[in-house]
């Protein structure tokens, strides 16, 4: 899979090479359960990403990164704090923010009954593409991931791998600037989860700014520039691994991340 | 409202439903060809049971029957199914089903007859009994054949009219035409099947459209995708209540279709119903729009309520099971218009669903009372609108829209639209 090189939709912020694409700030959500009462899920994120990086939200399952991501998202809206994409605000201005980025998902599938050929190009078109564009987005995306010779097959007749191809295609259908991935690899097997980790890979070469969430330590350690650690709903550090490396004195993810969770031993 | 995004999605949403083996079976192929095919199985029926009927031998005893009727006798002789039988004890064999008929001829005592030979025939019968009913029914024609050539023949020997002789005689003149019968009979049978069918249409589009995503995963997906919710939510709507008017409007096109057609036979099967010789179904022009116009209300209704049930359901079979109530309720007020002699009053325009039925028998027979049309429309668009009110007031629910509130419609009306809880409420978008 090799990613494209065409410039995506501007934003307010997209003038401004000091800003950052995405800025967090104190992002708190709470839920009201009928037994438990208020559960704080998120409490009180911030972070920045910058242009062309990876950056890693990593933690343990429950610990607050897809609810972060499905903020950042806009699929649910924050109790407090704020979040820009691009300058769009999550809470002032959705609609904007979802043109801005790419929302990927082990939970987001594909419509089984459309082939590849329709799925990106509903994808591109919802997702505000130029209209008199689509048409050559579709066929570009089509031959960037190799998915010609299935592009008319219908999605349910589909093998894991090529599912994953469209879904990524479908993704960055209408070239968005920012993108986030969340667990994406939960579920594949290692050839398809290497491709996905590629896709992203050069997705970040080409100038994205790629946000992605994972539990697995050894993906983080290999595709992320920078890594924020969150648990139950806090981020507990965010810096490059060498830097984490350094702060912690512990050479693996997966020793740092333990430090940080449980404290030093 | 963007009603480019509404397009391309809604033009997602059939692209993916014409593409789903359910769907198109029952809001396109059902429809089309549920009823001929039931019409051809009551007429394929009607026709075996008639045949069955015609094999049937009636036993008959003729008891003092005047030697000036004889050639009654000779008629019922000569009447195919027909077998004239002598018995000693004929009321017990009546009983026993061993006779079918005894037919008494009896003088006439207490008044002067202008005709020789006037007599009467008494008829003793079960009518419990299929056979001894249709004995009755059978020697009954031969009867009145031959009563209508007595009277005729007597009156002329007396040099007056058949009137003169008979003093009181009933005759019926129908003035309804072929077609007004035909119109007729199709105010009663399409309201019911075109409500039926709109509902049944709506039904499964409403589950696929929302549980079926959730079930299927792109639930979250499209609530990634940059347009507003409330457009996501339109699209929706509108490819629903387009299954329920397609699927509605494609079972009325095969019932005419049917019933004009002589394949079946219908014609001649219903033709006894007013008494013509030949039905001939068809509606005026002038109905259609209205037929179309309460169509699309219905299917405007139905696909409001039916999303609004279907969207708390996580998957394709609990979406089945919280829609199938609705369904019921949808259809269940049509029973009480069954009867022909059902008006469409002021009250009942004001009754959802049953002044839309009423509205379309109204049409079907060519009646126009504007009044009731006005407030049955008037009364659809407010249930229209209600529905729709609520639907958007749901989805300020965070939890509704994510498909994380766990719950039926009635626990999250009780829960947070009664008690006006700002629980998970957020500004849709």
């Amino acid at each position: 899979m090799r990613a494209e090189h065409s410039p995506g939709p501007p934003g307010p912020s997209a003038a401004s090479p000091n800003v950052s694409p995405v800025v967090v700030r104190e992002l708190t959500k709470t839920f009201l359960d009928e037994s438990r009462g208020a559960i704080v899920a998120v409490d009180r994120v911030s972070f920045d990403c910058r242009e062309g990086e990876v950056f890693g939200l990593i933690g343990a399952n429950g610990a607050g990164k897809t609810t972060t991501l499905r903020m950042l998202s806009t699929i649910i809206m924050p109790t407090s704090g704020t979040a820009q994409m691009l300058g769009h605000d999550i809470v002032g201005d959705p609609a904007g923010v979802r043109r801005s980025l790419g929302f990927y998902s082990a939970s987001t599938a594909l419509y089984p009954r459309l082939t590849a050929r329709e799925t990106i190009d509903f994808f591109a078109r919802i997702n505000q593409y130029p209209e008199h564009k689509v048409k050559a987005r579709v066929e570009d995306l089509i031959a960037r991931f190799g998915i010609s010779d299935y592009a008319d097959v219908r999605v349910e007749k589909m093998s894991t791998g090529m599912k994953q191809k469209v879904s990524i295609a479908r993704t960055v259908a209408h070239n968005p600037l920012i993108l986030i991935f969340d667990e994406p690899t939960v579920g594949l097997d290692v050839l398809n989860a290497i491709e996905v980790q590629q896709a992203i890979l050069e997705l970040r070469n080409d100038g994205r700014t790629v946000i992605f969430s994972t539990h697995i330590m050894s993906e983080a350690e290999k595709l992320c520039d920078r890594i924020a650690i969150i648990h139950n709903g806090r981020i507990l550090a965010c810096d490059t691994l060498e830097g984490l490396r350094s702060t912690t004195g512990q050479h693996y993810l997966e020793d740092i991340f333990v430090r940080y969770v449980k404290g030093p031993a | 409202m963007n009603w480019k995004d509404i397009r391309t999605l809604y033009v997602r949403e059939l692209r993916s439903a014409l593409r789903e083996r359910g769907i198109v079976v029952n809001s396109i192929v059902i429809p089309i060809v549920l009823y001929p095919l039931l019409m051809w199985l009551i007429s394929t029926g009607l026709t075996y049971v008639n045949g069955q009927t015609a094999e049937l031998t009636s036993y008959v005893m003729l008891r003092h029957l005047p030697d000036a009727h004889l050639p009654l006798q000779h008629l019922l002789e000569a009447e195919p199914g027909i077998d004239l039988e002598y018995s000693d004890h004929p009321e017990l064999d009546i009983r026993d089903g061993k006779l079918d008929l005894i037919i008494d001829f009896v003088q006439v005592q207490d008044a002067p007859s202008l005709a020789e030979g006037n007599v009467g025939a008494r008829f003793t019968y079960d009518a419990s009994r299929d056979q001894s009913a249709t004995a009755r029914a059978r020697a009954k024609r031969v009867i009145d054949r031959y009563r209508d050539r007595f009277i005729e023949r007597e009156a002329a020997k007396l040099g007056i009219s058949r009137t003169q002789l008979q003093g009181f005689r009933v005759d019926e003149v129908n003035v309804s035409t072929d077609s007004e019968m035909g119109r007729f009979v199709l105010a009663l049978l399409i309201p019911l099947m075109l409500v039926v069918m709109l509902a049944m249409g709506g039904i499964y589009p409403a589950i696929d459209a929302t549980a079926g995503e959730r079930e299927t995963g792109t639930w979250e997906t499209m609530m990634t995708v940059a347009t507003s919710r409330s457009n996501i939510l339109a699209a929706k709507y509108l490819y629903v209540a387009t299954m329920s008017f397609v699927a509605g409007c494609l079972n009325v096109t095969a019932i005419m279709f049917t019933m004009r057609s002589n394949m079946f036979a219908m014609r001649s099967n219903l033709a006894p119903l007013g008494g013509a010789s030949g039905l001939t179904f068809s509606v005026q022009l002038a109905s259609i729009p209205v037929i179309v116009a309460g169509a699309a209300l219905l299917a405007l209704f139905v696909a409001a309520g039916m999303l609004i049930l279907a969207a708390f359901a996580r998957t394709f079979r609990e979406g089945q099971s919280l829609v199938s109530p609705f369904l019921i309720a949808f259809v269940l007020p049509l029973m009480f218009i069954q009867s022909p002699s059902q008006e469409y009053t002021l009250r009942v325009a004001f009754i959802p669903i049953v002044n839309v039925a009423m509205m379309f028998r109204q049409a079907i027979v060519g009646r126009y009372d504007w009044l009731p049309i006005g407030i049955t429309i008037a009364v659809e668009l407010a249930c229209i609108a209600a529905a729709l009110k609520l639907a958007t007031t749901m989805v300020e629910y965070e939890d509704f829209v994510t498909g994380s509130y766990h719950g039926t419609f009635l626990k999250f009306v009780r829960q947070r639209l009664l008690r006006r809880a700002g629980r998970g409420r957020v500004v849709a978008s």
